[in-house]
Formats: structure tokens, sequence, C-alpha cells
């Protein structure tokens, strides 16, 4: 199994005022390919805090992180935009699309900064936007579009540079349990065709469906597996 | 290195958030918009001061050239000029018959300050004594009528040629000729009319009277008068030849000891063009220092709505930079943004600019008779939009560094908890 991502001692910390507050204290973490990851953790446990550090959003105050290989401790701001770019595709709870953007454009976005051809960009969107059986809705906004719906076109945003990891973050926080469910049905899918996928969440139903949990407290590794 | 498909997004996310604000965005502009009128205005009376300056210099002629006891440019010191010899009809005469290189030269003698009187209406008027060879000069081209004869010149003839302007004063039908007008009591028929020669700052040489140097010594006399001689060259090539050939025999005709500085002008329309340089200044300056007020203004103006709009949109950025907006993208698509909104400004002050324009030729030319106004572009010129253009992206770049920095710092994980 080839290794995506190695974190090896990272620690995260925070100044506020004179206070020292750590998010990560020290976390060893490997994920492979393929895998199909949950991390858990009651609020504060610095789950979030790991979600940001393994997309790249934020770096570790001390410690090491491999992705495919490379050091990212060593990368500056546009490398880290790079590699969020083409290899991670983020999930998030508030689906963050951009309100007055089409589905269409908002998919396509991460291709206008890899800079792709207006072509490339819609073929690739439209693949994408079918992958997630979206094709008969791209040209709504956001505000058109059901909850569900919403977070699909989220993941085919995701999806749409074909990139190495996807990273939810409580992709389900904002759903029914029925639509919840569907979402989740939609990662299983992934997953089979070969993507990894991370989940970041409190709902142990949410949880279940990864083959692998990583709990956290208090910004440590409570189990693994 | 900002990449091609980025700026078409670019410009995409910018129009598109001057669509949805567009009262904010046409407001925000205010300070922009009268920076690019005054800009635009102040472009188009530089170009028509020079357009009337050219036009005039061309009716004058360039091939002229006077000599005369002043220096007409201002140059050396008044008391000096003051204490030169007047330069008497004798000298001016002989300078005339002696001059070889010119086309013609003719005496100029002026009687300055004077009036004319047709009936009971008294105009202010200077009344020049020449010969006819002043007819042959551009500046005594007739528009109507005849210039004086040389017989008339002989007889001391009472005719006389009116200028432009005075011709327009007191005959506004146009029926100046044959009648009789009144110079220092005597009545003189009117025999021609001078073209209108639009002097720009010179205004009084369409308030000219001309009449026979004979008449003019008879009515006023040449009696602490000093003369001029008006040389037409015939050729502009030959100005050098000509101005060195009047200086020597002007010398050896006023007895200038060789070394010793002359003490007479020759004078050109050149010597003018240093005022209309001075004036050309302090229309750029004045024009210039409420341009830069305006745009400092009004790019402050920019500034601050370029703040708000990073501060509304800092959850955009954040996602933005989530999924790959490297700082160079989210930078150049706020300089973008304030570019076009500063560009918004430049194109709503167009017809506002042009508006003044029309209004300011329409005094000129109708309220105040300015008639060399006529010369000046009634539109704006093209390269004075494109240089408007030009400023106002630069302002707009100007004004969106700032907030456009801000924007690409932000840190993407506080941008994206923001709501």
């Amino acid at each position: 199994m080839r290794e995506i991502i190695r974190i090896e001692h990272i620690a995260k910390v925070y100044e506020m005022g004179d206070e020292q507050v750590f998010a990560l204290r020290d976390v060893s973490v490997t994920i492979g390919e393929n895998e199909y990851v949950a991390i858990m953790g009651p609020s504060g446990s610095g789950k979030s805090t790991l979600m940001n550090m393994l997309g790249c959003l934020d770096t570790p105050s001390s410690g090491t992180y491999l992705f495919n290989g490379d050091n990212v401790n060593d990368m500056d701001d546009d490398d880290l935009a790079s590699i969020r770019n083409k290899e991670i595709g983020f999930v998030f709870q508030t689906f963050n699309l951009l309100p007055r953007a089409t589905a269409l454009q908002n998919v396509e976005l991460p291709l206008v900064y890899a800079g792709a051809s207006a072509q490339e960009r819609k073929r690739r969107a439209v693949e994408s936007l079918t992958r997630v059986g979206l094709e008969q809705r791209m040209l709504h906004k956001p505000n058109e579009l059901s909850g569900g719906q919403r977070q699909r076109v989220a993941i085919a945003r995701a999806l749409v540079t074909n990139p190495s990891i996807i990273l939810a973050d409580e992709p389900t926080g904002n759903l029914d349990s029925k639509t919840g469910q569907e979402i989740m049905a939609l990662f299983g899918q992934l997953w089979q065709q070969g993507n990894t996928v991370i989940l970041v969440t409190h709902e142990e139903d949410i949880a279940r469906h990864a083959h692998r949990i990583i709990r956290l407290r208090d910004g440590l590794v409570e189990s693994d597996g | 290195m900002v990449r091609p498909s980025e700026f078409a997004e670019s410009f995409r996310i910018a129009l598109e958030s001057l669509r949805v604000n567009v009262m904010r965005s046409i407001l925000t502009t205010a300070g922009v918009v009268v920076g690019v009128v005054l800009v635009v205005l102040m472009g188009w009376t530089i170009g028509g001061l020079d357009s009337i300056w050219e036009q005039t210099i061309s009716v004058i002629g360039k091939d002229m050239l006077y000599v005369d006891k002043w220096n007409w440019s201002g140059g050396g010191s008044w008391r000096k000029m003051e204490s030169r010899k007047d330069i008497t009809y004798h000298q001016a005469i002989a300078l005339c018959e002696r001059l070889e290189s010119p086309e013609v030269a003719m005496p100029i003698a002026r009687r300055w300050g004077g009036s004319v009187a047709y009936g009971n209406n008294i105009i202010r008027a200077s009344v020049v004594g020449t010969t006819s060879k002043y007819g042959q000069t551009p500046s005594g081209s007739i528009a109507e009528g005849r210039f004086f004869t040389p017989i008339e010149e002989q007889q001391a003839a009472n005719v006389v040629v009116i200028g432009h302007g005075i011709a327009k004063a007191v005959f506004p039908k146009g029926d100046a000729l044959g009648k009789m007008l009144k110079i220092a009591g005597m009545p003189y028929r009117i025999i021609g009319v001078v073209e209108k020669r639009g002097f720009l700052f010179m205004d009084f040489v369409d308030n000219e009277v001309f009449i026979p140097m004979s008449s003019f010594r008879g009515v006023y006399g040449f009696v602490d008068r000093s003369l001029t001689v008006a040389i037409k060259a015939g050729n502009d090539k030959i100005m050098d030849l000509v101005r060195d050939e009047a200086m020597g025999v002007m010398r050896s005709i006023r007895n200038v000891p060789p070394g010793k500085e002359a003490d007479f002008s020759i004078n050109e329309m050149k010597a003018f063009d240093a005022q209309v340089q001075n004036i050309r200044f302090y229309i750029w300056a004045i024009g210039m220092g409420l341009t830069i007020l305006a745009f400092v203004v009004g790019s402050i103006g920019i500034m601050n709505i370029m703040f708000v709009s990073v501060t509304e949109r800092t959850k955009e950025i954040g996602i933005r930079k989530a999924i790959g907006a490297r700082r160079s993208s989210i930078l150049a698509q706020f300089l973008i943004e304030s570019a076009l909104l500063c560009l918004t400004g430049a194109i709503i002050a167009f017809p506002i600019a042009q508006i003044f324009v029309t209004i300011a030729r329409w005094l000129a030319i109708d309220v105040f008779q300015f008639e060399a106004a006529t010369v000046i572009s009634p539109i704006i010129q093209l390269d004075l939009l494109a240089i408007a253009v030009l400023v106002s992206i630069v302002v707009g770049l100007l004004a969106g560094l700032l907030p456009a920095l801000k924007a690409s710092k932000l840190n993407p994980v506080e941008a994206l908890r923001f709501e």
C-alpha cells in the first residue's frame, strides 16, 4: 500500500496572551492509498486542527509532515496552495460553495486555479457532476439546490482535480439523516472507485462507514484502528 | 505568475461584484469621475490653446520680423528699452529701402489708445499709419474691399482700412464699406476690412484701423513717436539671412559702433511663444493640482470600499484559498476589481466632460464672442480618452493595492471560519 500521508510527532500551539494552548500535543499517523479513515473526537480534541494540518491549510508548530513523500514543513504559501489545489479535495460541513456561481462554475473553480483551459474545465466539471448524479442541476445556483444537492456539488468540486485524498469535515453535519446516508453512500462509492477518503466527525454512526477510526483526545491519539 | 484562466475568472468576479453593487460602485467612483473630468478638461483646454496659437501664427505669418525699439518678448530691462532712442520715420524708410533679401518691408506708425467715431458711436482703436505694402502681409489681408494704393498714399487721402473687431462692433450688419469714420475729428472713407486674425491674448490687433502714412503724419505727426518696420521675409527658411541683414543695416543707420549692443530689437511671432508656454503651464499646473486632489480623494474612497469588499468576502477568499488560489491569484482578483471600479468612473466621466466641453465652447463662442475658440475641437480627442483610461486604471491599481494585499495574506483557516 502506497503511503500518502505520514505525520510524525506533530504539535500545534496557539499563543493566547501569555498562555500557550496546545491544540495538538504529539500526533503521529500514517495513511495509505485507498484507505477510508475517520478522525473522531469530542470538541476541543484537536480533530479540526488535525484536519487543517492534513489539508495543508495550516502548518504544524513542530514535528514533520510528509505528503506523498514531500516535506510540507519546507513548503511556502504557493506550494501549499498548489498541494491543496491538486492533491486535496475538501468537503465542508457548510458546503462552502460560492453563492453567486452556478454548480458548474463552482466545480470548475479548482481548475481555474490549476490553469486549465475553459473547454477542459467544462468537460471535467461536467464529468465530475455526473459522478455525483447532478448532471441535471449544473446551471443552478446553490440557493436553488437542496442541502444534499449542495453537498454533492461540493463533492464534485473536491473530485474534479483527481486529488490524492478527499478530506471531509463533518460532511453530514448540516443534513437530515436520510440525506446524510445518501452522502455517506456516495463516499463509500468513491472509496470503492479507488479514492482515499478521510472523514472528520464526532458522530459514531458516520464514523462507522470508515474502515479505520483514529480517536483523538486532548491533542493526543487515544486509539487508532 | 497569474494564469490566464485566473485573469478571466477575476474579470468575471469583478464585473459580477460591480453589477451586484451598482449604486455603491457609482457613488464610490465620484472622486475618480471628478478627476477624470478635470484631466480631460485640462487636456482639452491646452489643446485648444495650442490650436488657437497655431492658427494665430499662421494668420500673422511665420516669416514676419518687426524691427522695433522694444523687445516684445520682454527680454532686457524696461529702463534700458525706455532709454533707447526712438526709431524715426527717416530711419524706418531708410531701412525699408536698403533691405534686399526680404520680399517686402514697410514702416508702421502707431497711435495707441486712440478712438474712432461713427456717428455718436465712439470706439477705442489704435490708429496705424503704414504704406500700401502692408496689404501684402498676412496681417493686412483683406476680407472685403481693398487696401489703399500708392497713389492714395501720395495724396494723403482720407481713406481707412478697418480691423475685424471695429467692423464687427460698429457695423454688425457688415455694411462698413463706403461709410465715413471719424479719426481725430476728420472723416475717413472706409475702403476695406481686414480679416479676423484671431490673436489669443493680443486681440487688440483686431481693433486697429489703417490709414496711409502721409495721412497719419498729418494727423498725429512723428514727434516723440518710435516707428516699427515690418519685414515679410517671404519664406521662413531665409529668416536668419533677413534678420542678419536687417540687424546690419539698422546698426549702420543708427550708427551703432561695432561691438556695442544694438539699440533696437528684431521681434518675431516666436517671441510670444514664451507667453503661450506660460499660459499652458498655468493651465497645466492648476489642472494637475485639482486632478491630483480629486484622485487622492477618489482613491481613498476606492480603497475604503475595497477594504469593505475584502471583509465582506473573507469567507469567499477562504474558500478560494482552500481549493488552491495562491496569494497572487487573490491579489490579482482584487486589483482587477479595483481597476475596473476606477475604469467605471472614467466611463461615467466621459459624457460629463463632453457636456462641459460643449458648454465651454458655446460660452466662449456665442456668449463671450471669443471667435478664436471656433478652432478648438468640439469633441474630446481620442488620445485624451486614452490617457484618462490609463490614469484611472493606474489609480485603481494603487488604491486597491493595500486591500488586495490584505486579502491575499488572509489565513485560510481563519477566513473559512468567518461568517
